[in-house]
């Protein structure tokens, strides 16, 4: 299976779901897929994860989802034990592992040897750990981990190669600014901070 | 660092607003960290790696909380890349309280030279910081940067002397 063949899968069941997205093709594929303002797409390798579990805290009542990479994670092993101690009941982080950096045309990472993603996260305190090596696996795992109010690892193991889609058009200020007046919007939030000009100040007569 | 300094930064930073810390410990910070880890107003997150705490501190801020960082200076430096790509690439704010280690005073040489490289490297990313080493000044000074921080949407440093964590 491929990547935007899980994620063709998966997008009917997403409603209003806040998404963050690792750096690389997922961001285009989902963006394509699902063009919403709570996708967060992060301009950074390794802190998919770290990002969404700061989200799924600070909105314990918002489901969050992480579109991570094998490669990304490599870079970030230590979230996993954070991110399982404080075990949010709202977050599914979710690892396309293709075994390589193929972003970075295709070398080799570590899960292309002996590491397994999903034997590290059972090791670092995740109760529910699912690997999948189907489609049917992938959307059945990811449906339930949906619809459950608890915190899932996912591994999909996916061939490399990205979906036929358009680069997204959103570069991050955009981004951001569309993200937090979505959350401002729909949590009803004050997150950005405005300034009263001074003369829109009554005069002193 | 004494518990009363820990106190006076605990309880400043909630008046500043912060209601969510990251924090990587050590033997200057114990105290520190210790408190909010006991503090009901303040969500805490111990993290593994500093630069995890940032990516954590940013999704925080998205979320509508106010986050800090609470790190020692070798953590900053760690952290520098995840600064520029998740925080003040997209215009993210997060409030960084460093200790500062390396310092005059200092005896571990290796130390030293991650003291002499901390503020050159806020410098060079631009980032507004403020030192502290007086009691008196940890109140209006964490105000102030946590003021800058929401306004401008970038990142604000304290760099925490070896007076201020003693």
């Amino acid at each position: 299976m491929k990547r935007y063949d899980c994620l063709q899968a998966i997008v009917p069941h997403f409603g209003e779901e806040l998404v963050v997205t690792n750096l690389g093709a997922v961001r285009h594929e989902w963006q394509a897929l699902r063009p919403h303002a709570g996708n967060y797409h992060l301009q950074n390798l390794g802190l998919t994860s770290s990002l969404a579990l700061g989200l799924a805290l600070a909105l314990p009542h918002r489901k969050v989802v992480a579109f991570d990479g094998d490669g990304s994670l490599l870079l970030n092993l230590g979230s996993l034990a954070t991110i399982a101690n404080q075990r949010p009941r709202n977050l599914i982080h979710l690892v396309f592992d293709n075994e390589c950096y193929e972003s970075s045309r295709g070398a080799p990472t570590a899960t292309a040897g002996q590491a397994d993603l999903a034997a590290v996260a059972h090791g670092c305190g995740f109760a529910n750990v699912i690997t999948a090596k189907t489609l049917t696996e992938f959307t059945e795992g990811f449906v339930r981990a949906l619809k459950d109010k608890d915190l899932y690892f996912i591994l999909a193991k996916v061939e490399a190669g990205a979906g036929d889609v358009p680069a997204a058009a959103l570069d991050s200020q955009e981004n951001k600014y569309l993200f937090v007046r979505y959350i401002e919007k729909s949590e009803n939030l004050k997150i950005l901070t405005s300034t009263l000009s001074r003369a829109s100040e009554p005069r002193a007569k | 660092m004494k518990r009363e300094v820990a106190a006076e930064i605990v309880d400043s930073l909630k008046e500043a607003g912060v209601d969510f810390v990251a924090s990587l410990t050590e033997a200057n910070l114990h105290d520190l960290v210790m408190a909010l880890g006991e503090d009901p107003a303040i969500h805490h997150v111990p993290v593994t790696r500093e630069e995890e705490g940032i990516g954590i501190c940013a999704g925080a801020y998205l979320g509508g909380k106010k986050p800090a960082m609470v790190m020692m200076n070798s953590g900053f430096l760690l952290s520098t890349n995840a600064l520029a790509t998740v925080c003040i690439h997209p215009g993210i704010p997060v409030l960084m309280l460093i200790g500062h280690s390396g310092g005059v005073g200092e005896e571990n040489a290796a130390h030293a030279t991650v003291g002499a490289l901390t503020e050159p490297v806020l410098q060079a990313m631009h980032i507004v910081y403020e030192k502290v080493g007086r009691f008196e000044d940890i109140r209006p000074t964490i105000r102030d940067s946590q003021i800058l921080a929401r306004s401008s949407r970038r990142p604000t440093a304290i760099v925490l002397n070896k007076q201020a964590l003693r």
